[in-house]
């Protein structure tokens, strides 16, 4: 169970949620009208700064973005291919810069603030009867505490299967993830009402 | 270390309760009334010892009869019950539902309503009532098998509930942390009801229930209960 949050007091630690939030969706929405690479490298550039200097560890900051970056490298390539070199290093350049100042927000926002910030925004939704606000809240929560978990649970799988000389094959590998992962589930849903939740 | 002192006692009473989950019965017809401060339950694994704590909180609903705490119906007034009975899982990483422990422990005061300086107030007191204020920070997958179990303690009892129930809560700890949990135990004021397969945690307590197949098979005091038990297991 880890959190992506780290501790720090840099400028984005001190912005809230609300405009950590505001700030990356206008930064998504103005970018994909950038085109030129010119304008685009120095705002990807302070993105990647941005996210640099938190405090992670080099090892860690490249291990949470890698298989985006690795993603958005084969994109480009293919960009290069079918449109050419400012075609290609517009668009990576553009996604990269969001990612890494969504990687920034995500390790500079407590996983609380999140919820309280996200069940606020819902409570429009909540009075119309589509959601309840709590909910989307607790389960975006949920998801950010539990995902690393599971990764955890299915390298044990793996040194199982190895400690035990058995191939790994997807059936042996995710059946007993998914059981044990629901298993879970129940007992986590009753801590859940056990702690009060359902009092709101 | 906690001091204990005096809290409230519940009357926990099982009137005609029995569970069925399908086919299977997992609690059979119970009569039983408890008062007591501090009460062990004990018997072997799928005895019916975690369904019939889960009762009393409301988290397993009886299929027939009723339980009453405190004179509230743990089906009717569930979020009274809720309120009233503090529950410890059996892996108290399950109810640990934020990453970090005074968030964590925070959670359950949102829950009641509380808003910001006084969930500062309370985390950091209950912390600090637990000797535990350096873990404030600390990410709950770092924590101690020990420092874990105390840490679901304090995020349970920081809402001031009447009764705690412990569902063995040494299991897989060492002796030096059995020993810390057990402490804190006998320093809680509440009326705590604890599940456990390490019998010296329950010998000093009150009353000793044993289960055995979905029954009661032993209502006593500890000795006589857990002899009873031994010759049962052998």
């Amino acid at each position: 169970m880890k959190s992506l949050y780290v501790e720090g007091g840099t400028p984005l630690h001190r912005i809230t949620v609300r405009t950590k939030l505001v700030m990356l969706l206008a930064a998504s929405v103005v970018l994909f009208f950038v085109t030129s690479p010119l304008v685009l490298l120095p705002i990807f550039l302070l993105c990647a700064a941005t996210y640099f200097t938190l405090g992670l560890p080099l090892r860690e900051a490249f291990g949470r973005v890698g298989w985006v970056l690795f993603a958005i490298l084969i994109l480009a390539l293919a960009t290069l291919y079918f449109d050419g070199a400012r075609q290609a290093a517009a668009m990576a350049l553009r996604i990269g810069a969001v990612v890494f100042l969504a990687a920034a927000i995500t390790a500079t926002t407590a996983v609380s603030a999140f919820m309280d910030e996200i069940t606020i925004l819902l409570q429009p939704l909540e009075r119309v009867g589509l959601v309840r606000a709590a909910d989307v809240g607790l389960a975006l929560a949920l998801v950010i505490r539990f995902v690393p978990e599971i990764l955890e649970r299915y390298g044990h799988i793996r040194e199982a299967h190895r400690a035990r000389g058995l191939p790994m094959r997807p059936l042996t590998l995710f059946a007993p993830l998914i059981i044990l992962t629901l298993k879970d589930a129940d007992t986590i849903a009753m801590a859940i009402d056990a702690r009060g939740f359902r009092r709101q | 270390m906690l001091q204990r002192s005096e809290g409230t006692v519940l009357d926990i009473r099982f009137a005609d309760c029995a569970v069925r989950f399908g086919d299977k019965t997992a609690l059979f017809p119970l009569n039983l009334t408890l008062t007591e401060r501090r009460i062990g339950i004990i018997g072997l694994n799928g005895s019916g010892k975690t369904t019939f704590a889960r009762l009393i909180n409301g988290l397993v609903k009886p299929s027939g009869g009723k339980v009453l705490l405190g004179g509230l119906d743990t089906v009717t007034d569930e979020k009274q019950v809720f309120g009233k009975a503090g529950f410890i899982f059996q892996n108290p990483q399950h109810q640990l539902i934020m990453p970090i422990v005074e968030e964590d422990i925070a959670f359950g005061l949102k829950n009641r309503g509380l808003k910001g300086a006084e969930i500062t107030e309370r985390t950091a007191a209950i912390l600090a009532r637990f000797g535990i204020s350096h873990l404030a920070r600390r990410r709950v997958h770092e924590l101690s098998g020990g420092e874990t179990q105390l840490v679901a303690m304090a995020s349970v009892l920081v809402t001031e509930p009447d009764i705690l129930i412990l569902d063995e809560p040494t299991n897989q700890l060492d002796l030096k942390n059995r020993a810390l949990v057990a402490r804190t135990i006998d320093g809680l004021e509440q009326q705590v009801l604890v599940i456990s397969h390490d019998l010296s945690l329950v010998e000093d307590f009150e009353r000793v229930l044993l289960f055995h197949g979905g029954r009661l098979a032993g209502d006593g005091a500890p000795g006589e209960i857990i002899a009873r038990y031994r010759e049962l297991a052998a």
